[in-house]
């Protein structure tokens, strides 16, 4: 099984949530749609798209439960054809993550609710502290190659 | 927030281009899909209505290759202009890194760039966010119509640039200014993760 992630932390709880609801594809995302892990994407652009369409379907369902209900809507699921989806957010010490997952018939959707509860409960006893880092992540002169990357991507090198 | 990840040395940031209503900031995306390579770029998704005016958003995510040793991926978005989605332009400004401000330049649509411009303030102030701290570029598009409905890039500096951000003329339809624009953004976005005292 193939995760990757961008914080090591997030791995563990993931892995046995995929290992346990038997999922077919999972993506752990901050609300502003930036990826935090990944399992069963081929290519990374794919999995940036599928987190903006996420942390959209998140936003404006939360923001109409509010509306209707006074308070977010924080679960939804959509049954397709062959495959089912499921998002949800998790709550820990380093803010809220989104959850999206989709499974077929080897799962269901109990069992993915139930072991996403335990997920949920795993990530946050799992998040360390937000430590601030101080240092520079880039060097000074990172233009150099931001210009000859932008060059070249738009044909002008 | 840009995202940093040390152990496979990549960064992701998340720009967005704000602005009124059919400013330009959808035939931005579109441009910069039209002249990057394939495999620099994932699909566009485009959340419009039928008459192609941006309900949700468009997002693009781009490639941009290795900056000093991080794979760097940068996610393009753009939020509706219209007034009455005030809700989801709050949604999509949400994490950004930097922004990128399409003014229309016709004479007649000023008040609607300055409206959308203080709203951006607005929003950013709403989520906590010191807008003088965000990175900006101002982008004054539509400058190839003809000279009698348009100001001029110094007339719309005037009225709408008083942070003194870089600003670019362009005519995004034909491409002139969207790469100057997309290079400012990203310098001023790369600058934070170059400097020290990042949050």
């Amino acid at each position: 099984m193939s995760i990757t992630t961008v914080e090591p932390w997030v791995e563990p709880p993931l892995k046995q949530f995929v290992e346990d609801a038997r999922t077919v594809l999972a993506l752990l995302l901050h609300p502003s749609g930036q990826v935090i892990a990944q399992f069963g994407f081929a290519r990374a652009v794919d999995v940036m798209s599928a987190c903006a369409l996420a942390a959209a379907i998140h936003a404006s369902s939360g923001e109409l439960g509010r509306q209707l209900e006074g308070r977010p809507f924080r679960g939804l699921h959509h049954a397709g054809r062959d495959r089912q989806l499921f998002l949800a957010e998790a709550q820990t010490q380093r803010g809220s993550f989104i959850v999206l997952t989709v499974f077929d018939q080897e799962s269901s959707l109990g069992l993915v609710r139930m072991y996403f509860d335990e997920f949920a409960r795993r990530l946050a006893a799992a998040a360390p502290p937000l430590v601030r880092r101080t240092e520079p992540v880039l060097e000074q002169h990172f233009e150099r190659d931001l210009n000859k990357n932008l060059a070249t991507l738009f044909g002008r090198a | 927030m840009s995202l940093v990840n040390y152990a496979t040395r990549e960064i992701t940031c998340k720009i967005v281009y704000y602005g009124p209503g059919r400013s330009g900031k959808t035939t931005n995306l579109h441009y910069i899909y039209g002249q990057v390579p394939d495999d620099r770029k994932g699909r566009m998704v485009s959340l419009a209505t039928q008459t192609d005016r941006t309900l949700f958003f468009d997002f693009l995510p781009l490639d941009l290759g290795t900056i000093s040793g991080f794979t760097t991926k940068f996610q393009l978005y753009t939020v509706p202009g219209q007034v009455y989605y005030q809700t989801t332009r709050k949604l999509v400004l949400q994490g950004a890194d930097g922004v990128v401000f399409v003014a229309d330049s016709q004479a007649r649509q000023l008040q609607e760039n300055i409206e959308s411009y203080q709203d951006l303030h607005a929003n950013l102030a709403e989520q906590g966010i010191d807008a003088r701290a965000v990175p900006l570029v101002m982008q004054y598009n539509k400058q190839d119509l003809p000279r009698d409905l348009i100001l001029q890039p110094a007339e719309l500096s005037d009225a709408l640039n008083f942070r003194g951000v870089p600003e670019f003329g362009a005519d995004a339809l034909h491409g002139p200014g969207v790469f100057e624009t997309l290079r400012s953004i990203s310098e001023l976005v790369l600058k934070r993760l170059s400097s020290p005292a990042r949050t």
